[in-house]
């Protein structure tokens, strides 16, 4: 019956271990101000020390018991008791200092600030352990983090490689990183929650305080695998809801790894897998379409002011600094206007002209944009004097010239351009001529067409 | 006249109430009351900018249509949704089943019926042969039947999905699933969605524009493009396939167009100061609708005219102005999305093709009805080709199911033409341009094209696709109605990875 009062007692140390704080802080504080007047304050700072003593004492005492109750492990709490106990031994020394001398204020001054900062360093290790060591500099900004040797991710996403994929160990190559992922945070040998590591096999293995996590080759019996699948709101859920959420596809590979019985050193290849399951975790090669750029973001005001003046201008995507320009509205847009676009022009990796009044003269500002990664020149009355200015821009990828007076040779030039993959220049001179050269980029001349066939008309 | 300066003193009478003493008590009540309401009635608000999660609402101002940049990079800008209402036969057109001919006029297997229920089909069936001619086309050797002879040499600028399923074997519902992504009423539709999450390019025309050809409209009804909760601004602004498509562009005599848009800005000054009461993004849309018909007087008469397109282009949609056909619709979408507009919703009906009489006969009326889309479809991707639009434009081809690989026994009774009942199981659909890898098949039906096999692909999978294009994460792409947030794919779901580029 009595079973529960210890338990019980460990339990209140996070409230205990208020207590020394403020009667010791208090403490030094009178040593502090009291300067010479000393003597006039002596029985109260005595005081001061010795409930000081005793409620690190209970502290103490209790925060002991909670160690052995709950689970933490002894490298997790022993320099936060050892230096409990210390402050506790130190709060009584004081106590016994002052009642049988009267010291001179320097040293006095001295011990105090001492004995502040074991009080200082105790009570930080203990709230590393119940708010985790990352508590304060988790809202730093990620460069300041860096700087103090913090780790910013919370592991990288599994990547494994497509072409030999085979060779790649279960555990350590797929299982593990996922784990390290999504659960290490909270269930590593420090922080051990649920008496459950999940950062090692070993720890795997052992399972947690509800015993076994891993029931071998069923998946659907392992606590491990269904814990994740309970609904985001059922208490036992993990991870919490609030934490990160595994991919469906981690989800999958922890349970396909399971029912292949779980084994540390079993290689992807052995293990029998659907290669579909290992599919969503190959490394993409996929290049962003527009370039990666380091600017900084437009203020909304400003493009509400484009929007203002006729353009439609948007961000590429959320948060980006890369923008999109269209005309689709401003169709008497020309040269003249091109101060308006001025101020992005680093920015602008999209320009729709199409049927603008713009001329050949526009072009060499144009060329002047460093991120333009599609410029459409539809139906204006450009004639491809200046195009040659379009080596400049070291983006461009898509150029459209349909409906102008493009000829070929004004082409010539963007011949060899780096990035230029497609020219359409459908209804211009450049299309017309008909044995078209072959460009570095593909040139669509376009006039497609579909010849009538025989069955066109047949009515059933 | 008359009636205008009627209106107009109806404008300086309201404006005047809204400073009474009456409406100072009257709106006292109200307020007070709706304080004291407020917490109870947390979490229903009906306040626009509590919408979705991950867009940035409060850019939109006043104007519910004006662009929002997507969550993530988007592939595509233009959605053209080509749906073929009535559900074509896969058998006939992609899915090339030659097991089937050998067991033609047979009785279907009892294993492929067991706990089946069909729409009309009653008893044991007997199995139909495909009644195409089917070869492999392209370099990708997609299979595609002599139905659609143009489209066949477009094979390799195309995806096919090819073991498409559904739940719903009726029309109505199955549309309604195939476009809001529930097969009952109230959802918005994929294009509402588009239009929400991204707004519109071009001010003066609608962002969701729908088309009907074929004689009759879906049979789901208009909600197949309605809004569903999402505020009515954003559902499909159906326009006309024959003569003028949209109605009363021009001024009448004697209304300049000041003065149209004076009254259009007394309307829309007190419609705003009632937005300003009540908050109802209902107004917002109203005011909104009031100045879209304002602007697009300016735009859809050049958008809209299709006589002024080159002879070349006409001949190779196959058009004739004036008239409501698929191709005009065709060749109207390009244009629309060339100028622009977010989706494009194009309806074709008369697929149903059951065997009951001639038209709806799968050797003969379903040839007639490959005729009518064969030129325009091809004619479209090619012209969205030569003009640099496929680059960021989707195209997406389907109906709302399949076709049973058995002849339909309506009522038990032997029928006088060839026809195929309805089919939730399998059914092929494309997609092509923005953001999807050309001459992919995609999935593989059993030997009879009953069921999947392999690289089954659901309704939801479709739309999470289509929205990734976007540049959403259809997981996120959420809007809060009724104390719950709303996806366009509910709880489903996947991304069909393998036909991206």
């Amino acid at each position: 019956m009595i079973n529960f009062i210890l338990p019980l007692f460990g339990r209140f140390h996070p409230i205990l271990v208020h207590l020394p704080i403020g009667f010791l802080v208090f403490g030094a504080i009178l040593i502090f101000w009291a300067g010479k007047k000393y003597g006039a304050y002596a029985p109260v700072i005595q005081l001061a020390f010795l409930v000081g003593g005793f409620s690190a004492l209970l502290a103490s005492m209790s925060g002991f018991l909670h160690y052995q109750n709950e689970g933490y492990s002894w490298d997790t709490v022993k320099f936060h008791l050892i230096l409990g106990i210390l402050t506790t031994l130190l709060s009584f020394g004081m106590w016994y200092h002052l009642k049988k001398s009267v010291l001179s204020p320097i040293p006095l001054k001295l011990q105090s600030a001492g004995l502040l900062f074991f009080l200082t360093v105790t009570g930080h290790l203990g709230g590393n352990i119940t708010h985790g060591d990352d508590y304060f500099t988790e809202v730093l900004p990620p460069g300041l983090q860096a700087f103090l040797g913090g780790n910013t991710g919370n592991g990288e996403p599994l990547e494994l490689p497509a072409d030999n994929w085979e060779e790649v160990e279960f555990y350590a190559g797929a299982i593990k990183p996922i784990l390290d992922r999504n659960c290490k945070s909270c269930h590593n040998p420090k922080k051990l929650k649920g008496e459950l590591d999940l950062s090692s096999f070993k720890g795997i293995q052992k399972g947690g305080e509800d015993g076994m996590i891993l029931k071998a080759e069923n998946a659907e019996e392992s606590p491990l695998l269904i814990r994740m699948l309970l609904p985001e709101d059922h208490e036992d859920h993990m991870p919490p809801r609030d934490k990160r959420q595994p991919r469906k596809e981690e989800i999958e590979l922890i349970k396909a790894w399971i029912e292949s019985g779980a084994s540390e050193k079993v290689k992807l290849g052995e293990s029998a897998i659907n290669e579909s399951l290992i599919e969503p975790f190959f490394k993409k090669r996929e290049r962003p379409f527009y370039p990666i750029a380091e600017l900084p973001k437009l203020a909304q005001d400003f493009i509400s002011k484009l929007r203002e003046q006729g353009f439609f201008a948007e961000a590429v995507k959320k948060d980006s600094p890369l923008l999109k320009i269209s005309c689709v509205n401003f169709q008497a847009f020309s040269d003249s206007d091109w101060h308006m676009l001025q101020s992005a022009k680093d920015h602008i990796v999209y320009l729709d002209l199409t049927g603008t009044a713009i001329t050949d003269i526009l072009l060499e500002q144009i060329a002047i944009l460093p991120n333009l990664t599609v410029l459409k020149l539809n139906k204006t009355s450009i004639e491809g004097s200046s195009l040659e200015k379009l080596t400049e821009n070291k983006s461009l990828k898509l150029l459209y010239i349909n409906n102008t007076k493009v000829p070929l040779d004004k082409l010539t030039p963007l011949d060899g351009h780096p990035t230029l993959e497609k020219v359409f220049a459908f209804e211009t001179p450049a299309a017309d001529s008909a044995s078209s050269p072959q460009f570095s980029f593909h040139l669509e001349a376009g006039s497609l067409s579909l010849p009538p066939l025989a069955s066109d008309t047949i009515v059933y | 006249m008359k009636s205008l300066d009627k209106m107009l003193a109806e404008f300086a009478q309201q404006k005047l109430e809204k400073q009474t003493r009456r409406h100072f008590l009257m709106d006292c009540v109200s307020k007070v009351g709706g304080l004291a309401m407020a917490p109870l009635l947390f979490g229903c608000g009906t306040d626009s900018s509590i919408g979705s999660t991950g867009l940035n609402l409060s850019q939109r101002d006043l104007n519910p249509l004006s662009p929002l940049p997507p969550p993530f990079g988007a592939k595509a800008k233009s959605i053209i949704y080509l749906h073929m209402a009535g559900a074509p036969s896969q058998l006939e057109l992609f899915d090339y089943k030659p097991e089937l001919v050998k067991y033609h006029n047979q009785p279907c297997p009892e294993s492929l019926l067991e706990g089946r229920k069909f729409a009309f089909i009653r008893g044991v069936p007997n199995i139909l042969g495909p009644q195409a001619k089917f070869s492999q086309q392209g370099e990708s050797g997609a299979w595609i039947s002599d139905y659609l002879p143009h489209f066949q040499k477009l094979a390799d600028e195309v995806s096919f999905l090819k073991a498409v399923h559904t739940d719903q074997f009726n029309h109505g519902p199955a549309q309604l699933f195939m476009q809001t992504g529930s097969a009952r009423l109230g959802r918005p539709s994929l294009g509402s969605w588009v239009t929400y999450g991204l707004g519109t390019e071009n001010q003066n025309l609608p962002g969701f524009v729908v088309l009907t050809s074929g004689g009759k409209t879906p049979d789901a009804g208009k909600s197949v493009w309605g809004s569903g909760f999402l505020p009515s601004v954003y559902q499909g602004v159906q326009c006309r396939s024959k003569g003028d498509p949209v109605l009363y562009l021009d001024d009448p005599e004697g209304m300049s167009r000041n003065l149209k848009k004076n009254v259009i800005d007394a309307i829309n000054t007190i419609n705003r100061e009632e937005f300003e009461a009540y908050g109802d993004p209902e107004i917002l849309a109203r005011i909104n609708q009031y100045e879209m018909a304002y602007r697009m007087q300016i735009e859809v008469p050049e958008v809209m005219n299709i006589s002024d397109e080159p002879e070349s282009i006409h001949a190779l949609y196959g058009t004739k102005p004036g008239s409501e056909s698929f191709a005009n619709n065709c060749l109207l979408a390009r244009k629309m999305v060339e100028k622009g507009v977010r989706f494009v919703q194009l309806y074709d009906w008369g697929w149903d093709t059951h065997g009951t009489d001639h038209d709806g006969s799968i050797d003969m009326g379903l040839r007639n009805k490959c005729r009518e889309i064969d030129r325009p479809i091809s004619a479209l991707l090619l012209d969205l080709k030569q003009r640099g639009m496929l680059e960021d434009t989707l195209v997406v081809w389907g109906g709302e199911f399949g076709r049973t690989p058995m002849q339909e026994n309506r009522e038990g009774k032997t029928q006088s033409f060839m026809g195929r009942d309805h089919h939730v199981d399998a059914f092929t659909m494309w997609m092509a341009g923005g953001g999807i890898k050309p001459g992919v098949s995609y999935g593989r039906t059993d030997d009879f094209g009953f069921s999947g096999v392999e690289d089954k692909v659901s309704v939801h999978d479709i739309h999470a696709t289509i929205l990734h294009l976007m540049g959403f994460d259809h997981e996120k792409f959420t809007y809060e109605f009724q104390g719950r947030p709303f996806r366009l794919t509910d709880v489903e779901g996947e991304l069909i990875n393998k036909i991206l580029a």
